[in-house]
């Protein structure tokens, strides 16, 4: 039974970690950049979640359809006035450019809100299911649902969307795209706009589950970080695949060699993954 | 241009006239002025703490200062604390201490934050002989250097969980299995490995025994394998992030038992806040609570005065931390009234020989400078407030059972 829990467990985990990765995954992969302001987007849009639930009653899950649409304003403009301009040096500059700007969203956050940790705590409780002695609490399993939806939508823009395929078509070769008469700026906005509109969904579903503070942000962007090395950069499945490869490792580890060792464990996997299989479990070669 | 260079050539003895002011007052202030150094981190990751223990002092100085300064022979002096930021970093905490104590003329000292850092800045005190009040560092390892210049106000960590162990065995005697998880972190450790000693010398049968890497996102899978072991108490320990996000997953995993203790959470108003009904009879222990009820002889007096002031000054709630650093500086005060001067070894005896009561609890240092008066107070949150179990004189209710 208890190997039915933590499988349970991990695979909601698993979800919670996907959801947390995919807009990193999505910028990391159209745009090149290594997005550090990511974890700070997450707790803004957990602040977001529980500034509404605290002052005006809406429900977290009214918070996301708040959340959507003003991360994307929010990540088109920081893309549009400040990482075009040097979206074509290395990536050591754009590096230092969100890290810088997450410096100071980051400590503009604790500025404004304290480095206090604060909780939502849904009135009533949500509580949990059992089904056979195995736990699954509901919270959880809403904001699961949520992420898949999530994926599914992103999934689907991709695919199905004249803009979701001029992203793709950026990613795969901007050189062509641009001669094909796509506005590659503009994409570039988009993409992070919606990796930012992502981060800002993760956050309002993390809000129900974790503390929040903004010196969560590095938890989450570390968790994100290793998501898309295991599954495979700017691939919305491989962000699925290496949440919840990444959760059973935590899991099945915690429980064989002690809670100590689990972080541990995930970083060897990293290492691993780097190493012999560079571009993650569903990234394709090149892209890495 | 006759104009234009004599009003230059008026500039430098002005500048003079100024400067000479200038050195006089400064000389005059020297005179009526106590220095206390005060080396913290103020930023860095320990910043959140600093702020606290800035807290404080201040509201000593302030206080202090209010009330005309500190009396030595006839004479009045005012309290300057002179603060350095050491960045977290302990090493530059020691440099810090030995650049204040040499070169920034302070009187004594306070340590800088944390067991560790205050082992280390102690022996530069102990070479300049340098009176120094350790505010923050529990670990008896601070004190058993031999070191005669350096006094503590926190109890050895057991003496947390030893009160805590003895109220459980009394008032639960159905408790026997006990399971402790605790964040892999010099403190929480250190007191989870006392709670384990302690529960075995107690006759409790400790069932699960793990440590919690620092930054750990989720504690599911270790909850898990605790409800399968039916513990009757659970002990966590570990800060505010990490207590809230093992209370909820408790709750989420549907794991219930008869005690559940978490240290240092419940201490702060806002573990109490952020955990809602999902505190209710955590139990806890800290050095200090503002709950306590003692009368002191201190300049704060009674421990509700020092919360009213601390309210006032700063609109939240004191703790242990910020209790602390107002009684050391009281301490500091009291001993140079006692000996009449500045100084540095008088004072140091007047605090050797220290022996009363303040809103902090009984205060008289043991023979390694640690304090060895104090009984830390055990309490439970109950209806969203903390309530003191233990000891009896600040005793304000009654064990509960049942954390569901």
């Amino acid at each position: 039974m208890l190997a039915a829990q933590i499988l349970i467990n991990a695979l909601v985990l698993g979800c919670l970690y996907a959801c947390i990765a995919i807009g990193f995954s999505l910028v990391w992969g159209v745009l090149n950049v290594i997005n550090l302001i990511h974890g700070s987007f997450i707790v803004l849009g957990a602040y977001l979640a529980w500034s509404l639930y605290q002052g005006l009653h809406i429900s977290p899950w009214y918070s996301l359809a708040v959340a959507a649409p003003l991360f994307f304003v929010f990540g088109y403009v920081i893309q549009r006035l400040i990482l075009n301009r040097v979206i074509t040096a290395p990536v050591l500059v754009t590096l230092t450019l969100t890290f810088g700007l997450d410096l100071i969203l980051n400590n503009a956050m604790i500025y404004y809100f304290k480095a206090d940790y604060r909780k939502l705590t849904l009135t009533p409780p949500m509580g949990s299911i059992s089904i056979f002695d195995v736990v699954v609490p509901v919270d959880r399993l809403i904001a699961t649902v949520a992420a898949l939806a999530l994926t599914g939508v992103l999934y689907l823009i991709l695919r199905r969307l004249r803009v979701g395929r001029a992203i793709v078509a950026v990613r795969l070769d901007r050189d062509a795209a641009v001669l094909m008469g796509v506005n590659v700026n503009s994409i570039y906005a988009i993409a992070f706009g919606l990796g930012a509109a992502l981060a800002g969904c993760a956050g309002v579903l993390m809000a129900l589950i974790f503390p929040i503070s903004p010196l969560t942000s590095t938890a989450y962007l570390g968790k994100a970080f290793v998501v898309c090395v295991l599954g495979g950069l700017g691939s919305v499945s491989g962000a699925l695949a290496g949440g919840i490869l990444l959760a059973l490792i935590e899991g099945v580890g915690s429980t064989m060699i002690g809670p100590a060792h689990a972080t541990t464990l995930s970083f060897v996997l990293l290492i691993v993954f780097l190493i012999l299989r560079p571009q993650g479990l569903l990234g394709r070669k090149g892209f890495e | 241009m006759a104009r234009f260079l004599l009003r230059y050539a008026r500039l430098p003895s002005s500048l003079l006239v100024a400067a000479g002011l200038a050195l006089s007052a400064s000389a005059a202030l020297a005179q009526d002025v106590i220095k206390f150094g005060a080396p913290l981190p103020l930023t860095g990751p320990l910043a959140p703490e600093a702020v606290k223990q800035q807290q404080g002092y201040d509201l000593w100085a302030e206080q202090v200062n209010k009330a005309g300064g500190i009396a030595v022979g006839d004479k009045k002096y005012k309290v300057e604390i002179v603060y350095s930021d050491y960045q977290s970093n302990t090493p530059r905490a020691v440099q810090t201490t030995e650049q204040m104590i040499s070169q920034g003329g302070v009187n004594f000292m306070f340590s800088p934050f944390g067991s560790g850092a205050a082992k280390a800045a102690s022996s530069v005190s102990e070479r300049y002989k340098m009176p120094t009040i350790a505010s923050t560092a529990s670990s008896a390892q601070v004190y058993d250097q031999g070191y005669k210049y350096l006094f503590g106000t926190f109890t050895p960590n057991d003496t947390l969980t030893t009160p805590l162990t003895k109220i459980v065995k009394a008032k639960a005697p159905n408790v026997k299995k006990v399971a402790i998880l605790a964040r892999n972190d010099l403190f929480p450790l250190a007191i989870a490995q006392e709670m384990e000693k302690s529960a075995k010398e107690n006759g409790f049968e400790v069932v699960y025994f793990e440590k919690y890497a620092i930054g750990t996102l989720d504690h599911s899978a270790t909850l898990s394998q605790i409800k399968t072991q039916a513990p009757q108490w659970i002990f966590v320990t570990g800060y505010i992030n990490d207590l809230l996000l093992v209370r909820k997953q408790m709750t989420d995993q549907q794991i219930k038992a008869d005690v559940v203790s978490m240290i240092a959470g419940p201490a702060y108003q806002e573990f109490i806040d952020a955990a809602g009904p999902g505190g209710e009879n955590i139990t806890s222990a800290a050095w200090w609570h503002p709950a306590a009820q003692y009368s002191g002889k201190d300049i704060f007096g009674t421990t509700a005065n020092y919360v009213k002031l601390f309210r006032e000054k700063f609109k939240s709630d004191p703790d242990y931390a910020q209790a602390s650093a107002s009684v050391s500086g009281a301490l500091f005060q009291m001993a140079i009234e006692k000996a009449g001067t500045l100084d540095k070894e008088k004072v140091r005896d007047a605090l050797a020989a220290t022996d009363v009561m303040t809103f902090w609890g009984p205060v008289k240092f043991g023979a390694t400078g640690q304090i060895n008066s104090l009984e830390p107070p055990v309490f439970q949150l109950q209806g969203g407030k903390a309530v003191v179990l233990s000891p009896d004189i600040i005793k304000q209710g009654e064990f509960k059972l049942g954390v569901n």
